[in-house]
This record gives structure tokens, C-alpha cells and sequence, in this order.
């Protein structure tokens, strides 16, 4: 080619610094509640979690029976874990419907970073919903003992709070670590709801019941299962369980399976795909 | 700038783009012009990282593209408008760039202004903008972080003539102050408008490259249309020069520049009515590589003399 240059042929990038890596979660955050579709799943579990405050203290006044603090606090969790993690999904799936990977990794070419910024802001999310909805059920409990005049029962220890934390934390993070590995929305969000709720409560509870190999096996395979001995100290069906060395095992094995194991494949798979 | 040397990208046994190096100077509009599927995007996609090369390098300004830290402020991209959330408005869509890149808010109005959004239709969700608009907010997007250089996947798509034209002066402009901008296009005419230099890509292979005076000049065959008052006695006293004439229409086909033919007109004192260079040499070369991809088993085209920056070859 027949050109003179009239500018420098080299680009001087020292001045520029990288993107600090709090901007980039800021940026993840921001990506998750900007849109309609965020805005209305933040709203509908909203509204859940003042339905389940409501329902709560309608029963406290209707059996004039006390209900404490730990009992409280599991109710209110429960919406949170019901549609939270559709947006641990969609913060990595809608990048790939939506096709703006290319933007996103041409912001950011080490693409690590950004699965790690979308991470840190999917855990914010699990904490600060979590510690919302944990005040609301303080603020139930004191409400609920002055309805019917008696004194609020204040049974929820550090360790309760700890294990619903990371219940919390571990849903939300295997609803990330699966859209990771699938990169699909539908097929993540069924794979999600049938791990996470549809398997455990509709199939696994009668296989549990009736056959010694499922008592054996299902600790293993299923993170409900798992985890209640350490958070109860019985087993799902209500016998209590010494925690020794097998139930860490178990609870090990089905994290694995659901959640560290999807979030290196799928960590990799992203670092590895082309985008498009 | 940018350099792309010996660039291979084998997909399967499928190579989409095949030993490609060209360089991008800053300063001139450089188009990048070939059929759908000739490789145009994909080769875009390498230079900024998405896409992994096979074989070769790309650097822009001496630097791997993912070795730029915060590349934006560097490099404007944009590889496809549509690639951005539907359900976001024009506006969230920069303002969540300009965060990413450190931006003050203030440069998402300064760049809506420069590609005329109103602020009404900035605030509509992208699902609802057309595709010039949506090209408009691309070329917002890609100026944000004011880089020193543009890659601008068919930016013109979609746009009416009144927009090609704002898009090439803006370009131009920019190209004026120091900026080296890249841009690919399936439409020769879109090109030709807004470039300076052409790469002619097909099948994966560069076929062509230059500005496009020198492609027209390629093979040293220049035709010149030229409507004389009477077509009869100039077309005699052309061949009496030695030039070949044809009939063409109204008027006639001389194998010879605007310039010759002008010159005889003068010292003939024949009246013309129309005199212009005929660009059929890049039209048919492009309409060869377009009629080569479409049908697979046709005859390969014949390559032509290498003249100046031509390396063609005939089957990729």
C-alpha cells in the first residue's frame, strides 16, 4: 500500500489503567436490575417475602401462639430461594441470548475477571436480600409477641444464621455455576428448578423412605439432603445424625456435583468458547 | 494502525480466513470489502480477541488487542449493533459502557449528540429502534471511549443514502485527525463512498488491495463512457488514435482514460455531452467473487496479471 503515515504507528497505552475490578461488579450489578425482566423478579420476590411476613403473623394471631425468631427468619428465606436465582442465571445467560458476550469481552478481554465480577455480584445479591429479609423477620418476631402479648422467643444463634447464609449463597451460586456450563437459558433454569426443588422434594423423599440404598446413596448426590443433618441435626426425616466424617464426605460430594464442578467446567467453557 | 500478518483461521476443515496480512494506516479510511461469508467478521473478531487465531498475529498501535489495558479507550469496536440487550434503552446501553470504561456521564450525551439520537428516542428500549438507529447508537457505542482507532463491522447496513453520507463524513473527519479506521462492507458502492483504501476479500483470501484509483487502473484497462453529438464521426476519429470503441448505449466505450479521451475531443473540437471514467474493473472483479462463492462448483476465477497490490488467486 502506497500511504505515508501522519500519526504515530504505535499506540502509547501506558497511562490507561485496567479496569479496576469493583467497577467491573458494579457494572454486573447494574447489568442485573436494569433490565425489565430483573426489575420484575426483584419485585415479585419482594412481594413474596412481605405475602410470607403477612401469612405469618396472620397465624400467630389466628393459633395465639408465639412464633420465634429462628422459625421467622426460615420463612422469610424461603421466597428469597424461590426466583433469586433465575437472575444468578440470567446474568450469565442473557449475555449469550442477547449476544452482548461481544461486547462485554471486548470491554474486557480477560474473560476470568468478568466471570468472577459476575460471581461477586451474584453474592451480594444472596447477602443483601438475605440480610433484609432476616430484619423483617426480627421485626415479625417482635410484632407477632406484642399482637398476643407475650414475650418474643429469641432462638436464632450465629449458627443458624451461618448455615441459612450458606444454604443462601450455595442455590444462588449452583443457578450461576449451571448457566456457566449451559449458556442457555431454558435449559439452565430447568435443570436448576429440577436439581433444586422438583427432584428432592417430589421423588427423592419417597425413594429415601423406602429403600436402605437411597438412605445410602441420596446424601451424596442431593445438596437438601446433604445439608440438614448440619442444619438440624437429623437426617430429612427428621432421626438424628451425628455430623462425623461421612456427612462432610456427603455434603463435599453433592457441592461438587452441583456446584464446583459446573463452576470450573463452565468457567472454562467460557474462557475457551468463541464468541459470537 | 493496524497489522495483520499471515492470519489463518481454520474451523474443521473449513478455512474461513486464509493467510491474510494487510495494514490498516491511521489517517485513511480502509474498507474491507467482500461477498457474505467471505470471512470479513470473522477476521474482525480476531483482531479483537474474540476469536481465537489459528495461525498469525494481529497487533493494533504494536500491541495484542487483549494485551491493551481498558482496550475501549483505545480501540472502538463494533461488530454488530444488534448485539446488545434488546430490552435496555440506547441510553443504559452507553451508560453501562461509560461506567465500564470510567467515563463521565456527560460523554453519553455528548456521543448521543454526535450520532443525532434525540434524547426521546434514547430513552426507547433498543427493541424498538430500526436499524439505522440502532447503527447509530454502534457508532455512539464504538466512539464512547474516543480511541485512536475504529473496526466497524458493516456499519453502513441499514442505513439510507442521507446516513452513509453522515457516516462518511464522520469517518473522514475522523480519519483527518489521526484516526485509523477499519471498516468491512458486502456493498461495493457503501465502500467506495467512504474509503480511501479497499481490501477485496473472497473465499477467505485477499484478491485485492489498494485505493481505488489504483484498483480501477489494474490490469492498466481503463474504460471511458463518452457521449459525443455525433457518436459516429468521434468514434471514427477515436479509432484513428488507436483506441478500441464500442458502442455502448447513447454513447460509447473506449478503452482509454476520461483524460485521452477528452484530449481527442479538444483537438478533434468534437462536442461531448457526457465524459466519464467507467469503474467497471471493480465491479467485475467484485461480481467474480461474489458469482465464486454463490455457486460452489463453478469455474474458479482466472487471476489476473499482478499488477500494482494485486495477489489474486484462483481457487482458495
Amino acid at each position: 500500500m502506497s500511504t505515508t503515515a501522519s500519526a504515530p504507528l504505535h499506540i502509547d497505552t501506558t497511562p490507561t489503567a485496567p479496569i479496576p475490578f469493583l467497577r467491573l461488579v458494579r457494572v454486573e450489578w447494574r447489568k442485573m436490575i436494569d433490565t425489565r425482566g430483573g426489575r420484575w423478579l426483584l419485585a415479585i420476590t419482594a412481594a413474596l417475602v412481605l405475602l410470607a411476613f403477612g401469612l405469618t403473623l396472620l397465624v400467630v394471631g389466628l393459633d395465639d401462639a408465639v412464633v420465634s425468631a429462628g422459625v421467622f427468619a426460615q420463612v422469610m428465606a424461603v421466597p428469597l430461594s424461590l426466583l433469586l436465582p433465575v437472575l444468578a442465571i440470567l446474568i450469565v445467560t442473557s449475555e449469550w441470548s442477547q449476544r452482548t458476550t461481544m461486547v462485554t469481552f471486548a470491554f474486557e478481554p480477560h474473560r476470568l475477571r468478568v466471570v468472577l465480577a459476575k460471581l461477586v455480584a451474584v453474592v451480594c445479591l444472596a447477602l443483601v436480600t438475605l440480610v433484609l429479609a432476616l430484619a423483617l423477620g426480627a421485626l415479625g418476631t417482635v410484632v407477632g409477641a406484642e399482637m398476643i402479648g407475650g414475650e418474643p422467643i429469641w432462638d436464632l444463634g450465629w449458627n443458624d444464621v451461618a448455615w441459612l447464609t450458606g444454604l443462601q449463597l450455595v442455590y444462588l451460586v449452583m443457578g450461576f455455576a449451571l448457566a456457566l456450563l449451559f449458556l442457555n437459558t431454558p435449559s439452565t433454569v430447568a435443570v436448576y428448578y429440577v436439581a433444586s426443588l422438583l427432584l428432592p422434594y417430589m421423588v427423592w423423599g419417597i425413594l429415601f423412605s423406602l429403600f436402605d440404598w437411597a438412605q445410602t446413596l441420596l446424601p451424596f448426590l442431593d445438596i437438601t439432603y446433604a445439608v440438614t443433618p448440619f442444619q438440624t441435626g437429623n437426617d430429612v426425616m427428621g432421626q438424628p445424625v451425628d455430623t462425623g466424617f461421612l456427612e462432610v464426605l456427603q455434603l463435599l460430594s453433592a457441592l461438587t456435583i452441583w456446584v464446583f464442578g459446573p463452576l470450573v467446567l463452565g468457567t472454562l467453557r467460557v474462557l475457551r468458547s468463541e464468541v459470537k | 494502525m493496524i497489522k495483520v500478518e499471515g492470519v489463518t483461521k481454520v474451523y474443521g476443515g473449513f478455512t474461513a480466513v486464509d493467510d491474510v496480512s494487510f495494514v490498516c494506516q491511521p489517517g485513511r479510511v480502509t474498507g474491507f470489502l467482500g461477498p457474505n461469508g467471505a470471512g470479513k467478521s470473522t477476521a474482525m473478531r480476531m483482531m479483537v480477541g474474540l476469536t481465537p487465531t489459528t495461525r498469525g498475529r494481529i497487533t493494533i498501535g504494536g500491541h495484542a488487542y487483549t494485551d491493551i489495558p481498558n482496550p475501549a479507550r483505545h480501540v472502538g469496536v463494533l461488530l454488530d449493533a444488534s448485539a446488545q440487550h434488546k430490552g435496555r434503552s440506547g441510553r443504559e446501553i452507553l451508560n453501562l459502557a461509560a461506567i465500564t470504561l470510567g467515563l463521565p456521564s456527560s460523554r453519553v450525551d455528548e456521543m448521543l449528540d454526535l450520532v443525532s439520537l434525540s434524547p426521546k428516542e434514547s430513552k426507547r428500549r433498543l427493541k424498538n429502534y430500526s436499524l439505522g438507529m440502532m447503527q447509530r447508537l454502534g457508532i455512539a457505542h464504538a466512539l464512547l471511549g474516543d480511541p485512536e482507532v475504529l473496526i466497524l463491522d458493516e456499519p453502513a447496513n441499514g442505513l439510507d443514502p442521507a446516513g452513509i453520507r453522515w457516516m462518511r463524513d464522520l469517518l473522514k473527519s475522523y480519519a483527518d485527525r489521526g484516526g485509523t479506521v477499519l471498516l468491512s462492507s458486502h456493498l461495493l458502492n457503501e465502500v467506495e463512498l467512504i474509503a480511501d483504501e479497499i481490501i477485496l476479500i473472497g473465499r477467505g483470501r485477499i484478491v485485492a488491495q489498494g485505493t481505488k484509483k489504483e484498483l480501477l487502473s489494474r490490469d492498466g484497462q481503463e474504460t471511458a463512457y463518452v457521449t459525443a453529438v455525433d457518436n459516429a464521426a468521434f468514434a471514427a476519429e477515436l479509432a484513428r488514435r488507436g483506441f478500441p470503441v464500442e458502442i455502448a448505449g447513447d454513447g460509447l466505450a473506449v478503452g482509454t482514460s476520461p483524460l485521452e479521451v477528452g484530449r481527442a475531443a479538444a483537438e478533434s473540437q468534437t462536442v461531448l455531452t457526457d465524459l466519464r471514467s467507467a469503474s467497471t474493473g471493480l465491479e467485475d472483479l467484485f461480481l467474480e467473487l461474489t458469482a465464486d462463492t454463490q455457486r460452489e462448483s463453478a469455474v474458479a476465477v482466472q487471476p489476473a496479471p499482478a499488477t500494482v497490490g494485486t495477489s489474486n488467486e484462483g481457487v482458495a
